[in-house]
């Protein structure tokens, strides 16, 4: 035995070759490139036209705009990373949340926006339980229970609209519950940085540090990887899945309580497109679609990219569909630069 | 440019001269030179990893950037993509089967080329003639082309395979590891198959592991060590001995050393009319402490079963088990794990190792939650623990943050030992603990179960690999179609004897079922 081990040591790798440290780097910086890259161009785009893209009100309205797709995607990573793609009941979640909260604002404005964030635990403890514990197919589970949702969003306030303000009872304790409500999206700290903003920060400084720091965000490692051989590794999969719905839903629901308070309306309609759009920036990040790949800081880069793009798309002043195309040519860079990286490592 | 020099045209099917293929980070096949005659069985040997694979994917046409010269009957050939290695003349009947199992093996055979009857249609009837006239050049005249690729024994399958690789003519045809998943039997047919091709005039390169197979079937041998040729020479002239010592780069000693191992009479798990219907029946037996018992019978006994059921993977249907004297029922693996039961899978890739993770991942990833502080966890924090168990089991490159699949088969299976070593429990079950991997690798696995036992642990030895239960196990239990018939004491344990009572016969039988 011993024996074996001294050789064994000895041993040198004979065959190791020197890979490109360029490549190294921008694999390890991957979304970030793009980042800084997209930054420069904004800044050149917006002098030509005599403009200053670092501008506060600019910046302001970046970090707006992807505010509500950042804490959707600070959940959504944990869906794609554990394998199952995509949660499709994203945006029925985020309306559920929203009228819900909304339709609670009589009781005190915490008190709606726990029972908004309970509806978002709620649905992930479903999703989770048909498709950790049960083996419900991903996709067609959470697309089938969105629309159910949609169902019973639609049935019980026969397809209106809610206002918080009518609402709310005629008394000082409920209408200022409701213009509470309705301020959550327009508080500026420090006059300039959003509080929508600060809250999607503040949720993905929680999610890396789940994904990263605890015993969940290793099994769920291993559970994304090789479902099977975490199974075999004595994991409980079924939990770790279910978790990671939780999460998702929970994410989304605190995200389609602020839609709803920025919009200043709470319907069925909120949320419609933040599946697939939340689910190009994560991918936009590097996370593989295949789950066990990843970062949630990554993740964040895919939602500033995401950001920053339409930004400068809107100070060249382009029709939509010329935006269209520019931002499918960008996204499709991106996606090949990681791949490309990935493959000149001997991983892809 | 286009003809081998010194007339050599007639000699070599194929001839490689300073192939060299590399792959990012590692020198995979560093310029070698290999060659085989018409109408001989040309096996290449080497560890795994030592690059064999790799140079048959460069002349299966796999790779696009390899460098060197290729001669095909004194031919040179650009082989870049697989659809110009085949047609120069290459055959590859793969190790990991590439039929589709849910379709019929006509189907299988043919796919890209079936004969249609017009625009429309196939013809079913004329592609079902074509099959079966190529399956009767493999020996299955009798087999019906149209079920399901899924329904036929491993054996057939990989007959099939060949059938389908020399319906495009082959030249020369690359047999990786044919035999791993056949039976004793099943070998002998394989071979009756390979002598034909080669009476045929086919040159053959032969992969395997198996010493004695290369023995039996090659005429000559070319060996490889980490990425070089390191011996080419007729089978006649080398052995067994030697040939370890050109794979391995030094003498390697005692294979199966005798070691007297002290088996307490303490039982460490206890199994009582074990039960699972349609699987296994009735099942008993005794695990006592330092010792190594045996599962053995033939493959679809229900050996695994049972090991799946012991686990709390599978359900069960009936009886008891004891651990340490006390009654356990696990409702998953986790249970069992931290009772103090492991299970080495059979199926590293896809059952045992998270490929794409690191080491440390895989190395720590049954011990979770034991070393997590609340709900805060790093691999970090164990990094001794990864780095012990890696050097125990001689992981090499002993790196741990490297993903696993950048290792070789041998190196991936010492991984996934060190992961239950990591696991520290009590029993280990180890099912083929040594499927695919090289002499080098399987000592050091044996060694360490050896060591593992005499430590006070227990072990439950599953192996398809005669010599390595006559090599390891204290005593055997023998199972036939779900039900327990025999037992066999350690000094009764040969190939012989397993292999007659594994098929329900032999003096060490007891009971008939």
């Amino acid at each position: 035995m011993s024996e074996v081990n001294k050789t064994a040591q000895a041993k040198v790798d004979t065959r190791k070759t020197e890979i490109n440290k360029g490549i190294i780097i921008f694999n390890k910086m991957g979304i970030w490139v793009i980042v800084i890259g997209l930054l420069v161009l904004g800044t050149i785009i917006a002098a030509a036209g005599g403009g200053n893209f670092f501008q506060a009100s600019n910046i302001q309205s970046i970090l707006e705009a992807v505010a509500l797709q950042g804490m959707v995607c600070a959940g959504l990573f944990y869906i794609v990373y554990a394998g199952n793609m995509n949660d499709m009941s994203i945006p029925l979640t985020m309306a559920l949340a929203g009228m819900l909260t909304v339709q609670s604002i009589n009781l005190g404005f915490p008190v709606a926006l726990m029972i908004g964030i309970a509806s978002g635990v709620g649905v992930g403890l479903v999703n989770g339980f048909m498709i950790g514990k049960l083996k419900a197919n991903p996709i067609i589970w959470t697309w089938g229970f969105n629309l159910l949702i949609s169902g019973i969003v639609r049935v019980v306030w026969q397809g209106r609209q809610l206002y918080a303000d009518s609402v709310a009872a005629d008394t000082e304790y409920a209408q200022n519950a409701a213009n509470a409500f309705y301020s959550i999206s327009r508080t500026y700290l420090t006059g300039v940085f959003s509080l929508m903003a600060l809250v999607m920060i503040i949720m993905f400084v929680i999610s890396w540090f789940i994904h990263a720091k605890t015993s969940f965000g290793q099994k769920l490692k291993m559970v994304g990887t090789n479902y099977e051989a975490a199974k075999l590794s004595g994991i409980n999969c079924s939990r770790v899945i279910t978790l990671s719905y939780v999460i998702c839903s929970t994410c989304s629901a605190i995200a389609g309580i602020f839609y709803a308070a920025f919009r200043q309306v709470a319907s069925y309609e909120n949320g419609t497109g933040y599946d697939f759009s939340c689910l190009t920036c994560v991918l936009l990040g590097g996370t593989l679609l295949g789950g066990g790949k990843g970062s949630v800081i990554r993740t964040f880069g895919g939602v500033l990219a995401y950001g920053i793009l339409n930004n400068i798309l809107s100070w060249t002043g382009l029709g939509t569909y010329e935006k269209y195309t520019v931002q499918g040519i960008v996204f499709l860079i991106i996606v090949w630069i990681n791949t490309y990286s990935e493959r000149k490592l001997g991983r892809g | 440019m286009s003809q081998a020099p010194n007339g050599a045209k007639a000699a070599w099917a194929l001839e490689m001269r300073g192939v060299t293929k590399q792959f990012p980070g590692t020198l995979a096949v560093d310029h070698v030179d290999f060659r085989v005659k018409k109408g001989e069985v040309h096996a290449l040997m080497g560890e795994n990893g030592a690059g064999k694979s790799t140079l048959m994917k460069v002349l299966a046409g796999l790779f696009n950037d390899y460098t060197g010269e290729i001669y095909i009957d004194g031919e040179k050939k650009e082989l870049h993509t697989p659809v110009m290695a085949k047609e120069a003349g290459i055959g590859m009947v793969y190790q990991e089967l590439s039929l589709a199992r849910r379709i019929s093996i006509f189907e299988n055979m043919l796919a890209g080329r079936l004969p249609k009857k017009n625009a429309l249609f196939i013809d079913k009837k004329a592609a079902i003639e074509q099959a079966r006239k190529s399956l009767e050049r493999v020996g299955l005249g009798d087999l019906d082309p149209t079920i399901n690729v899924s329904d036929i024994s491993q054996c057939d399958a990989q007959l099939v395979e060949i059938a389908k690789v020399l319906d495009s003519n082959p030249k020369i045809l690359v047999m990786d590891e044919p035999t791993s998943s056949l039976s004793s039997e099943e070998v002998e047919r394989m071979f009756a198959i390979i002598r034909k091709l080669k009476a045929e005039g086919l040159a053959i390169v032969y992969i395997s592991h198996h010493m004695a197979e290369i023995f039996e079937i090659a005429d000559s041998v070319t060996v490889m060590r980490d990425g070089k040729k390191v011996g080419e020479c007729p089978i006649g002239e080398t052995n067994e001995e030697k040939l370890v010592e050109q794979m391995v780069g030094e003498p390697v000693k005692d294979f199966y050393a005798e070691t007297q191992r002290h088996i307490s009479d303490e039982v460490v798990l206890k199994v009582e009319d074990f039960t699972r219907w349609g699987f296994f029946h009735h099942v008993n037996f005794e695990l006592h402490k330092g010792e190594v018992l045996a599962i053995s019978g033939l493959a679809g006994a229900g050996r695994t079963e049972i090991a799946k059921a012991l686990i709390g993977v599978d359900e069960h249907h009936g009886g008891k088990v004891y651990l340490h004297g006390k009654e356990v029922n696990f409702k998953n693996f986790g249970e069992a794990i931290k009772a103090g039961i492991g299970y080495v899978t059979e199926d590293r890739k896809v059952l045992g190792l998270a490929l794409t993770q690191s080491v440390a991942d895989n190395v720590l990833s049954c011990v979770i939650d034991k070393y997590s502080h609340g709900i805060l966890y790093s691999n970090k924090w164990q990094n001794d623990l990864v780095d012990e168990k890696i050097n125990d089991m001689s992981v090499y490159p002993a790196d741990r943050d490297r993903l696993v699949n950048s290792f070789s088969g041998g190196n991936q299976q010492k991984v996934l030992m060190a992961k239950w070593l990591a696991a520290d429990v009590d029993v280990l079950i180890l099912d083929e603990p040594t499927r695919g991997v090289d002499v080098n690798a399987k000592q050091i696995i044996h060694n360490v179960v050896k060591k593992y036992v005499e430590e006070g642990h227990a072990a439950i030895l599953i192996s398809s690999d005669l010599p390595e239960v006559v090599g390891l196990a204290d005593r055997a239990v023998i199972l036939r179609e779900g039900h327990i018939i025999g037992e066999i004491p350690k000094e009764g344990i040969t190939e012989n004897s397993l292999l007659i009572a594994a098929n329900g016969k032999g003096e060490y039988v007891t009971c008939q079922k």
